[in-house]
């Protein structure tokens, strides 16, 4: 239940970098709204996750797990170069919550 | 707060001066980051009244203190920092706060993970490509 909330949580803050980004330094104002809402269900998510993960552990895997998120959103859906410097980065990410997880140390 | 206006022989690429107010306010976006993520861990699913308080306060200053900072740093850098300051201070500091620990196993595979999305915005900023494309 604790990685679905934290999953859950990692959806609402990769909207949060999205819209961050179209609301272009909070001067639009329904996407400075959108990124606000989308912070505090990500901020709900993630305290749920971590009533059962410790703080150390369950906000670096939703932080960068959440800007893996981010980087394939822009390059599936708007447009952004998905190149080897970032694909190396997504895969140390995912290999360090992998590595995490079965070594028992989540 | 009046700066003095910078004159015609100032470098292009900003002076000391001008460089050193966004990079404060980073930092402390940064360090209200950690805030915000001890917050969120002993609002206990926002059951705490203190902890809950303390967790909004927390979001809505590092949210502004960032969106300020990146006016003035490149965005792939502030994040990258902003990112790596508040999971290194959750990961350091949630033993000190909580009934955690911290072991080498643990601290191993952080790091991995952190290493990674601090890579990863890197790789979003202007200032880091243009200076290795030009190399």
């Amino acid at each position: 239940m604790s990685w679905l909330y934290l999953g859950i949580a990692v959806i609402f803050e990769v909207a949060v970098g999205i819209f961050a980004g179209k609301a272009q330094g909070f001067t639009e104002l329904w996407w400075t709204v959108a990124t606000l809402a989308s912070g505090a269900a990500a901020t709900f998510f993630l305290s749920l996750a971590l009533l059962t993960f410790d703080v150390g552990v369950g906000y670096a895997i939703w932080t960068s797990v959440a800007g893996v998120g981010i980087v394939v959103i822009g390059a599936l859906f708007l447009g952004q170069r998905l190149d080897l410097r970032k694909a190396l980065g997504i895969a140390v990410v995912i290999g360090g919550v992998v590595g995490l997880q079965l070594s028992g140390a989540a | 707060m009046n700066t003095p206006t910078t004159g015609p022989t100032a470098p292009a690429d900003g002076s000391t001066d001008r460089k050193t107010g966004p990079w404060l306010m980073l930092l402390l976006a940064g360090v209200f980051e950690v805030g915000y993520a001890l917050s969120v861990a002993g609002s206990e699913g926002f059951t705490v009244l203190a902890w809950s308080a303390s967790a909004i306060v927390f979001f809505l200053l590092t949210l502004f203190f960032l969106s300020v900072a990146l006016k003035a740093i490149d965005v792939g850098i502030g994040y990258a920092v902003w990112a790596g300051i508040g999971a290194v201070g959750a990961a350091l500091l949630g033993p000190v706060f909580f009934d955690e620990v911290l072991t080498p196993v643990r601290a191993f595979w952080l790091a991995v993970i952190i290493g990674g999305v601090v890579w990863l915005k890197l790789s979003d900023s202007v200032t880091v490509r243009g200076t290795r494309a030009t190399a």
